[in-house]
């Protein structure tokens, strides 16, 4: 099977006072269609940055990123844009759901720009109802529970059927026992749509979960 | 403190902007009280430059001596009057012009450097020189009324030949003196005291005294001043009076004086004296005594061959008050025969009438009524040579007075024996107060200083005006000081966390708060003055109609500054305490990741406030209802629908931001639900703006409209033309008698009411000054009787309140009517007061509505002639007639300075004062409006701000910049859209009425400029969001560490 997700020797540093600050220091990663892998390390050693590089939310300062073939930082602004919506779907640790719209609209909310089909509101229902919460769906965020949030946002994320499903601290702000239900989801939601799914978070516990775990280690990704 | 300090350093760019806000807010408070000082101010300083160096005024109805002048320290003589001046080179005809006769010490007196007038040198004030485009060395026509004092209203008064016309040559030099103050520009002329004096027959005599002290010995006044004459005859004395009649004041101080010495006399010319057919011509009759009937001299009985116990009858003229000489008759019962000696012979019981008793023979007499000669035989001359005025007849002083006394007096003179005419002078001349004989002493510097201070309240108008601005600035305030306290939520989370109670961090707060408000008071308290500035450079050119004078400068007062500053604080704390309340619900928990406490469920009260929203609307229809059903006046019940229908569109769409509405499926969509993010705040927003559009809008409908001139309801009564006269017109100019004494032949099919006047002060919205002496006009029964013009109340319900005028005065007061806009604007009285209009206590019956009576008050013929007996003949009218009659009659009383106005001209004139000030309103509530939507640009940016996480995610998601903005645009013109069609449509069925009454005019075209400016800085101030949209480092939000 070709490799869908591949970041080459990518490195990150900012500008600061005292000099450029290395985040990531040639990072290398090779993902498959349906691979699910963790990222571990402590605060502050690139686990964000690397998953929005990944993302395609910020450039490497070097190196190189495609999925499927297509390096998203050589596209145009729109199409990078266009990329984000199609291919990638993202899950925040804060859930970021937008408190005027409904839980259905905040599904729907990738769909309202770049194409949209007339099936799109049936799948978003159809997503809802597989993170259980079809009897949600006219409910504004501020009547859900703090999991129920982030499934929605998971809702969200996979609503245009990403090539790859990217989680920053999805489960920080969960307790254990929602944080173990949404871990559930998401791997279900992988093994379903055969999404690449990268999870970076502090806790052990939910990385263990997964099938691949990697930590950042000075600016390198190790295998655990 | 020093956390105080810091903050307010680090967070310089917010505080920088609640300072701003702070400042707007102080800078329009202040600055519209620093508008009513300075035209209080101006008014103040303008009237006592042009009072120059006078403290003090002595006046008098009559001349009296010039040398009263010298007897009084530093005072100066002079005449005033008003006159009509015409420029004889192209016409041009100035009316109401002040005419100063003065000399050198007038000059003097005041410090003028310009020398006096001499001869025929006129000097004009500059702005009659510019009304008239006089030059100097123009000849000039001067027309004044030649004071007479016999009443021209009693039968030996002249009617005719009563003014006097002047040609003089003009200089454009005269200074700007005035007794009187008047915010607009000083009309007057100035001429030569002695040339004066010689035209009007008054030498050595004046009509003013100025003084430089309050100080003025009454003592000096002669009876010769006060027209007072004692007649030395060779057994009593005959107190007589230049008027050749005597009022009852001066017969009661005559009598109090000699006692029972007293004799009251009342002389008379009676045109014949008959028994049957033989009849003796022009004789006079003396009323005298008590006696019954009538005596006759031995002459006259003789001739007319009478007997004890006939009847006589005697033929006079009589001056019928509304201006026509009609021929009356008496009988009376010959009671007795006089021999011909003694009182019988006693020519000086005639008092002095020029024209006749000066007359060598009865064909030579010159009097002010016809005479028909040739009924005048020898014998009658021959009586005339022997006799003169003797009288032929004698009545009872009763019978006398009661055929021929008027209101100027029943007595022609007093009989006093008994005293020498010196000792009986020092007695008389004692026991009279000049004030009470018409000589007037005033303070006219701390009168006008009063008149000043009462003057219309700009500074409480301007508050009024800059409602929106006030509140647009607070608006901002808050805003920007909840934006900063949003920018701190994890600062005040951290510091409740290491354990700073809440209310230690709210002081902390409020210190900042204070401070930041102290600041932005010393700012506002600078832009106040410009603010204050820019409205006086505004009322001098855009709104010069509202206070008709460009004489207004800046006056900076501390008070008003305090006044302004202390408000500006104390409404910026409220702003700064309630922010700081939302912050109570928040834990420490949601400060420190930067949130607020959680929104409560948005839907929570948006059943009441739909139920709220239908029952403003349900009152809205049933007001509407009412108002065709004639229950309620239409103007109110549509105002009142249109302000339910604001408030329940506002309430809808409260709830309606609360909940859910359709699906969102769109970037618009998107951005137009956004709006509901904090309905609270988008609420605000809206009601602000439809509020103020709502006024701006619904203010057009206060505009006046022409006023249809036919309508005899109408603000003109139906009257097309009105005419004020500089002189007095005595005759009834309806009658074919009246219009050929007056030469008005030309005028045909024109109708006229005429009314009495007493000059004073201008009682409209054109006059600044609050008018202590305001006109007063007397109108006639047949004007009553009219019942025109519209009424908006009355004290008692009538269906023809003007009759409620004819009412005697009660407890002194005398009814009157006034305009119900000077009732309220200028006077600040109401309907049912009773209240001092000069010397006159009047009693306030019933107010018009908008009328061309803006100036006066108008009181009944009857109460007119009771309370002013001096003001004599007719000077106003309404005249119903073609408009062709309007140049003829101007030619034709050219010489009574007759001018005619039409009566739309004058209300509309009136109206350009009211919507002058309807347009100031406008037009700083339409600054409050843009102001306004500055804060709508501000809560956008504050959504933006707080939405960061949101915005970012959407990057996330695949949105592009321009779908951001595109979103925030659409939020934007929803906010915008929804103010100004809520308070458009509002206002439009606020205004209904006056709509449709004005034929469906549209309304101001600059109200449409307003509108479209409103959306025009509203999306400014979004492209300003979208900028910082733009620039925003969103995706950092979205970061977990």
């Amino acid at each position: 099977m070709p490799e869908l997700l591949e970041a080459k020797n990518l490195s990150k540093s900012y500008e600061t006072p005292r000099g450029p600050l290395s985040i990531l220091n040639g990072v290398t990663l090779s993902l498959e269609s349906g691979d699910a892998i963790s990222i571990i390390g402590p605060s502050g050693t690139g686990k964000s940055t690397l998953l929005y590089i990944l993302g395609a939310l910020e450039p490497p300062t070097s190196g190189e990123v495609t999925l499927d073939g297509r390096n998203p930082f050589t596209l145009s602004d729109k199409d990078v844009s266009a990329f984000r919506n199609q291919e990638v779907g993202f899950v925040f640790q804060d859930h970021c759901l937008l408190p005027q719209c409904t839980v259905l609209e905040n599904v729907l909310i990738p769909t309202m720009v770049g194409t949209r089909d007339a099936e799109v509101e049936q799948r978003a229902k159809k997503l809802l109802d597989q993170v259980g919460l079809s009897h949600r769906l006219d409910h504004r965020p501020a009547e859900l529970s703090g999991g129920e949030k982030q499934r929605v946002a998971i809702a969200r994320a996979m609503i245009r059927g990403p090539k790859m499903l990217l989680c920053d601290e999805p489960t920080g702000n969960l307790d254990r026992h929602t944080a173990t239900q949404v871990a559930d989801l998401l791997l279900e939601m992988n093994r379903a749509s055969k999404t690449i799914l990268i999870v970076v978070t502090h806790s052990a516990e939910l990385a263990g979960r997964f099938p691949k775990m990697y930590e950042l280690v000075e600016g390198q990704l190790v295998a655990k | 403190m020093s956390l105080v300090r810091r903050s307010l350093v680090y967070y310089w760019r917010t505080n920088l902007a609640v300072i701003l806000g702070v400042a707007t807010a102080v800078a329009v408070l202040s600055g519209a009280l620093l508008v009513g000082d300075s035209v209080r101010a101006s008014l103040r300083d303008l009237v006592l430059s042009r009072l120059g160096r006078t403290q003090a005024v002595v006046t008098s109805a009559q001349f009296f001596r010039e040398q009263l002048a010298a007897e009084a320290p530093g005072a100066a003589p002079l005449i005033v009057m008003q006159g009509v001046v015409t420029n004889e080179k192209d016409g041009r005809r100035e009316y109401k012009v002040a005419v100063y006769g003065v000399d050198d010490r007038f000059f003097k007196f005041n410090g003028y450097t310009q020398p006096a007038p001499s001869g025929n040198d006129a000097q004009l004030s500059p702005a009659l020189a510019r009304d008239l485009g006089a030059q100097a060395g123009d000849s000039i026509l001067l027309r004044v009324e030649k004071p007479s004092a016999i009443p021209r209203e009693s039968l030996q008064g002249r009617k005719e030949d009563s003014g006097r016309t002047l040609r003089l040559t003009a200089s454009t030099d005269g200074p700007e003196f005035a007794l009187q103050p008047s915010q607009g520009d000083i009309s007057a002329i100035y001429v030569s005291l002695r040339r004066l004096q010689r035209d009007l027959a008054q030498p050595s005599r004046v009509n003013t005294l100025l003084l430089q002290s309050g100080q003025f010995q009454k003592e000096k006044v002669t009876l010769d001043d006060l027209g007072i004459k004692i007649r030395a005859l060779p057994y009593d004395l005959s107190i007589e009076t230049a008027s050749a009649v005597m009022s009852d004041a001066l017969v009661a101080k005559v009598e109090e004086a000699a006692g029972a010495n007293a004799a009251p006399v009342f002389s008379y010319v009676a045109n014949a004296i008959r028994i049957g057919d033989r009849e003796v011509p022009y004789s006079i009759v003396t009323g005298i005594g008590q006696e019954d009937g009538i005596s006759l001299d031995d002459w006259a009985a003789k001739d007319l061959n009478a007997k004890l116990g006939d009847e006589v009858t005697l033929d006079y003229y009589f001056w019928e008050p509304s201006g026509s000489l009609v021929t009356r008759n008496a009988q009376l019962k010959l009671t007795k025969i006089l021999p011909m000696t003694g009182i019988a012979v006693d020519r000086d019981l005639t008092p002095e009438y020029p024209g006749i008793t000066e007359a060598q023979s009865i064909s030579d007499w010159d009097p002010p009524f016809p005479v028909d000669l040739k009924k005048v035989r020898p014998k009658d001359e021959e009586y005339w040579k022997k006799y003169r005025t003797a009288p032929k007849a004698f009545v009872s002083l009763t019978a006398a007075q009661k055929l021929w006394g008027s209101r100027f007096g029943k007595v022609t003179s007093v009989r006093v024996s008994g005293s020498n005419s010196a000792d009986f002078a020092r007695k008389l001349r004692a026991l009279i107060d000049p004030q009470a004989l018409g000589m007037a002493i005033v303070e006219p510097r701390a009168q006008a200083l009063k008149q000043a201070e009462g003057s219309t309240d700009f500074g409480e108008y301007f508050t009024y005006f800059s409602f929106f601005l006030v509140v647009s600035a607070l608006l901002l305030t808050g805003l920007f000081f909840q934006l900063g306290i949003g920018q701190r939520l994890r600062e005040i989370g951290t510091l409740r966390a290491v354990g700073f109670p809440a209310s230690k961090i709210r002081w902390l707060f409020v210190a900042e708060g204070f401070l930041l408000s102290i600041a932005g008071v010393v700012v506002g308290s600078i832009g106040a003055v410009v603010y204050a500035a820019f409205l006086l450079y505004g009322l001098k050119t855009w709104w010069r109609g509202a206070v008709g004078t460009g004489l207004l400068t800046l006056h900076v007062s501390a008070d008003s500054l305090a006044g302004g500053g202390i408000a500006g604080v104390v409404i910026a704390l409220v702003c700064v305490l309630a922010t700081l309340r939302s912050l109570k619900r928040s834990s420490p928990r949601e400060l420190l990741s930067g949130n607020r406490a959680t929104e409560e469920n948005p839907r929570h009260g948006t059943r009441w406030l739909r139920i709220l929203a239908a029952l403003s609307i349900v009152s809205a229809m049933a007001l509407v209802g009412a108002a065709f059903s004639h229950s309620v006046p239409d103007a109110g019940a549509f105002f009142g629908a249109g302000t339910l229908l604001l408030i329940g569109a506002i309430f809808f769409e409260w709830a309606r931001l609360r909940g859910v509405n359709g699906m969102v499926s769109s970037v618009v969509k998107l951005g137009v639900r956004n709006v509901g993010y904090r309905p609270g705040r988008s609420v605000l927003v809206i009601a602000l703006i439809s509020s103020a559009v709502f006024l701006v809008v619904a203010l057009d409908a206060f505009r006046r409209p022409p006023v249809a001139v036919s309508d005899p309801h109408s603000g003109t009564g139906g009257f097309p033309f009105a005419a004020e006269s500089e002189l007095p017109i005595f005759w009834d100019l309806n009658t074919p008698a009246g219009r050929d004494n007056l030469n008005l032949s030309a005028v045909k099919d024109a109708k006229f009411f005429a009314f009495r006047l007493r000059p004073g002060e201008d009682a409209s919205c054109l006059n600044l000054y609050e008018p202590r002496t305001p006109r007063v006009l007397g109108a006639s029964r047949a004007f009553l009787d009219l019942n025109r013009f519209s009424f908006t109340e009355a004290i008692a319900k009538s269906e023809n309140p003007w009759l409620l005028l004819d009412a005697d005065p009660q407890d002194g007061a005398i009814p009157a009517i006034a305009d119900a806009n000077s009732i309220t604007y200028v006077l600040h009285h109401k309907v049912g007061d009773v209240f001092d209009a000069g010397g006159v206590k009047v009693k306030l019956v019933a107010a018009l509505d908008d009328s061309v009576f803006q100036s006066e008050l108008i009181v009944s013929e009857k109460n007119f002639t009771r309370v002013f007996p001096n003001e004599q003949g007719f000077r106003y009218f309404l005249i119903d007639g073609a408009p062709s009659i309007a140049a003829p009659l101007n030619d034709a009383l050219s010489d009574y300075g007759f001018d005619v106005i039409s009566t739309p001209e004058r209300l509309a004139a009136y109206h350009r004062v009211e919507n002058t000030y309807l347009s100031t309103f406008q037009a700083l509530g339409g600054l409050g409006l843009l102001l306004g939507t500055l804060g709508l640009g501000a809560v956008l940016l504050r959504n933006v701000m707080e939405r960061r996480k949101e915005l970012a995610l959407l990057r996330a998601v695949g949105y592009r910049p321009e779908h951001l903005r595109t979103m925030v645009i659409a939020e934007n013109a929803y906010l915008l859209i929804a103010g100004t069609v809520t308070g458009t449509a509002s206002a439009l069925v606020a205004i209904l009425p006056a709509f449709l009454q004005r034929g469906g005019h549209p309304p101001n075209p600059s109200l449409a400029l307003l509108l479209l400016a409103v959306p025009v800085a509203g999306m400014a101030a979004s492209l300003i969001a979208v900028r910082m949209v733009a620039r925003a480092p969103l995706l950092e939000t979205l970061r977990a560490e």
